[in-house]
């Protein structure tokens, strides 16, 4: 005992502060759902998120990945997380129990369209010059990556397995543009934000594909909570810090990242064209 | 091996050391390669095993889900983006060997059959590198949850390990050849070394086989090894060869006198027998000095005698004259033969018949010692073969060709011991017949034949010496 010194004296000290302090911070932990509309291979976009979001809340923030947009949204559901990044086609199955926390705005706009994308070489002009092909789809409740084509397919009274040879799902929107430029499918159903940013950052990936049709301007991919925790503070503060991401130097940094110019409220009618294709393929079942 | 019989034992045995430097080396060099290959193959057989089991943990329940994006991306995940890696490509079959994902998709295409090159494939447990190509194409079912799901293919670069291969047998080769020729080098030179001593003793042989000549005392190898013992040998036989050579010199030197030591007897007679005459007219003179016709008759009968004596002497001076080798043969040899035998003849109380018919320009022909010496030394055998009132005869004649002479005899014939002496080049013991060997080689250095015969109850030894050049004499 004769041996300590002020400096351990005060470095123990600092060490019980943080052990007292730490338990009240995890109880505040905010946890954000992320799903693989996102470019979740991202390490540095992941990274970038947390550290706004950290210092905009002044609390933790967990962010919970996950392969499926089910297990995402039902991640959301339970209560597992927060809040969460979904899609405008899960989001619309959901929406009894769902409230609308902020729309991306991306090239001034709320919206965006799902791509039909084929091989550079492939000459098909229109989906139905892909009959017989094998296709990738990325998620069966991703809106651009599955229910534009399936309800485009059904409203020529076709389903994905009338119609392709073969179809797969990759669980991932740059999957789906790797699997058409690898050859591995002859075409793909992707999220044309996420097509466009990786023209821009990967080149190399999408110069081997080529945009055979796009959609109509859908609602884009929302961030939503559960309708009974939309008012708690520490979601209304998590909003507030999306919207305010365009004014923070952080925030700025994550936008830049995702090529999205801010966060905004957005009316749920934006979605009205992703729930009349639900409507399509209900009409099928 | 005819050939190689023809090369001289002191390039066969370098030459064959370096064969076996050169056959050595070969070996060795199989053995690394092999060695080499044998390891490559285990490296690889490793590799390969750790792959394909890997792949099926990885693999195994994205195929069971038939999730092919999964094992699409696990594949590509696992073949990674480096160059130079030897996994090129991997295809994952179900068990009817229908793509379920491939690396490149493109080359396998999901749903198709497997692509017929890949047919060809290899199992990691004997898995080995080909020799030439730069691919190569292994198999394994894939497994799990003890299952078996399916197959993997996976087509390995190898044309690293083929180079690596090639690369080190042919430094193997160029290492091999160098050390083997460097080894069969000096494997020559030490061989050659080895066996100069018996070189040079068999150039000695070769140089000197007429007579060979010791090998001098500082060319002998040193120490006590089978070489020295050899050349020590040699130079024992050279010495016994010579020693030899000069005791035959001497024997036959000596049988020129036995001929002479056989006459001496009678040839002392033949002297002696005249002198008491010779006394009886000096003695008459001295008395009768007066008498002029009984001193002349005396001086007469002195002189007859004298002339009697003088002609034994010069006769048996003349057979050891020692440069009468070079005189030509005459009737006067013949002559002075007839006076040396005739004393023998008649103490042997003989008849002897003596033919001379061949002229003087024939007989010219030959030098007169070795003829004197055959003759002689054949008449003295036949007196003594004949016996106490035998015959003896000697006809000389011109045959075709050359000089016949004939003794005969009425003994009863040649012992076998001294024809064989007379006809044969065997070696013999001295004694035995006078100078009957000397008489063998005398003839064989004239270049004639030498016969023996019985006819008419007389034994006949013929001798036919040809003529040789016509100006020169055949020497002896």
């Amino acid at each position: 005992m004769a041996n300590i010194n002020r400096r351990t004296v005060v470095s123990g000290a600092g060490l019980a502060v943080t052990c007292l302090a730490y338990p009240a911070l995890a109880r505040t932990t905010f946890r954000l759902g992320l799903s693989p509309v996102f470019l979740d291979n991202n390490a540095i976009v992941i990274e970038a998120i947390q550290e706004a979001l950290e210092a905009s809340l002044g609390v933790a923030i967990k962010l919970e990945q996950r392969r499926t947009y089910k297990e995402v949204t039902g991640l959301l559901l339970e209560g597992a997380v927060d809040a969460a990044w979904l899609c405008g086609y899960p989001y619309l199955q959901h929406s009894s129990q769902l409230a609308l926390l902020a729309v991306p705005v991306w090239r001034g706009r709320v919206l965006y369209q799902s791509y039909l994308i084929a091989g550079a070489d492939n000459p098909a002009a229109s989906l139905k010059d892909l009959r017989g092909a094998t296709h990738a789809f990325s998620d069966p409740d991703s809106n651009s990556g599955y229910l534009v084509t399936v309800s485009d397919l059904a409203r020529n009274g076709e389903t994905p397995d009338t119609f392709f040879r073969r179809s797969i799902y990759t669980f991932g929107h740059r999957n789906v543009v790797r699997a058409v430029a690898d050859g591995l499918v002859a075409s793909g159903s992707v999220d044309g934000y996420v097509w466009e940013v990786l023209a821009a950052q990967e080149p190399h990936l999408t110069k081997r594909t080529r945009v055979v049709s796009k959609s109509e301007w859908l609602g884009f991919p929302p961030v939503c909570a559960r309708k009974d925790r939309h008012d708690t503070p520490l979601v209304q503060s998590f909003k507030t810090a999306l919207f305010e991401f365009s004014e923070t130097r952080l925030g700025s940094q994550v936008l830049q990242l995702l090529q999205l110019d801010g966060f905004t409220d957005a009316d749920p009618s934006i979605y009205d064209g992703i729930s009349a294709r639900m409507k399509v393929i209900e009409t099928l079942r | 091996m005819a050939i190689l019989a023809r090369i001289p034992l002191s390039l066969r045995v370098p030459l064959f050391a370096a064969i076996l430097m050169v056959l050595a080396g070969a070996f060795a060099s199989q053995q690394v390669l092999s060695t080499l290959s044998r390891v490559q193959d285990d490296r690889l057989r490793e590799l390969a095993i750790l792959h394909v089991e890997s792949l099926s943990v990885a693999l195994g329940p994205h195929v069971l889900r038939e999730d092919i994006w999964e094992v699409y991306d696990v594949l590509q995940r696992a073949s990674g983006e480096r160059r130079g890696q030897r996994m090129v490509f991997t295809a994952v079959t179900d068990r009817d060997h229908r793509i379920i994902a491939a690396t490149d998709p493109r080359r396998a295409p999901i749903d198709e059959m497997l692509p017929q090159d890949l047919e060809a494939a290899q199992s990691p447990d004997n898995l080995s590198i080909p020799g030439d190509g730069a691919r190569l194409v292994l198999t394994a079912p894939l497994a799990y949850q003890g299952r078996e799901l399916g197959d993997i293919f996976t087509e390995l670069d190898v044309s690293d390990l083929v180079s690596e291969r090639r690369i080190a047998g042919l430094y193997l080769l160029l290492g091999n050849a160098l050390a083997t020729g460097v080894l069969a080098v000096m494997g020559y030179v030490a061989m050659r070394r080895m066996l100069r001593p018996i070189s040079r003793l068999a150039q000695r042989m070769r140089e000197t086989a007429q007579s060979p000549e010791p090998i001098p005392e500082d060319d002998i190898p040193s120490g006590d090894t089978e070489v020295t013992r050899l050349v020590q040998t040699y130079n024992a036989m050279a010495w016994a060869i010579d020693a030899k050579a000069e005791t035959e010199r001497r024997l036959a030197e000596r049988e020129r006198f036995v001929s002479l030591g056989r006459l001496s007897s009678s040839l002392a007679h033949e002297i002696n027998n005249p002198l008491g005459g010779l006394l009886n007219a000096t003695d008459t003179i001295t008395e009768y000095a007066d008498r002029p016709d009984v001193v002349r008759q005396s001086a007469t009968l002195l002189k007859r005698g004298l002339e009697h004596l003088r002609d034994v002497a010069r006769a048996t001076l003349d057979h050891n004259r020692l440069d009468r080798s070079s005189a030509p043969l005459s009737h006067e040899d013949f002559d002075d033969l007839q006076l040396l035998i005739g004393p023998e003849i008649k103490r042997q109380q003989q008849t002897m018949d003596w033919r001379i018919e061949a002229d003087d320009a024939a007989i010219a022909r030959f030098a007169s010692a070795p003829l004197r010496q055959i003759t002689l030394n054949l008449l003295l055998n036949a007196s003594s073969a004949a016996g106490r009132g035998g015959k003896v005869e000697l006809d000389l004649s011109a045959a075709s060709g050359g000089l016949k002479i004939e003794i005969l005899d009425s003994g009863s014939g040649l012992s076998e011991e001294a024809e064989y002496r007379l006809l044969s080049s065997g070696p013999v013991q001295p004694g035995g017949g006078v100078g009957l060997r000397l008489v063998h080689d005398l003839v064989a250095e004239l270049g004639g034949t030498l016969k023996a015969e019985r006819r008419d109850g007389m034994t006949v030894i013929s001798i036919l010496v040809p003529f040789g050049d016509p100006e020169g004499r055949a020497a002896c």
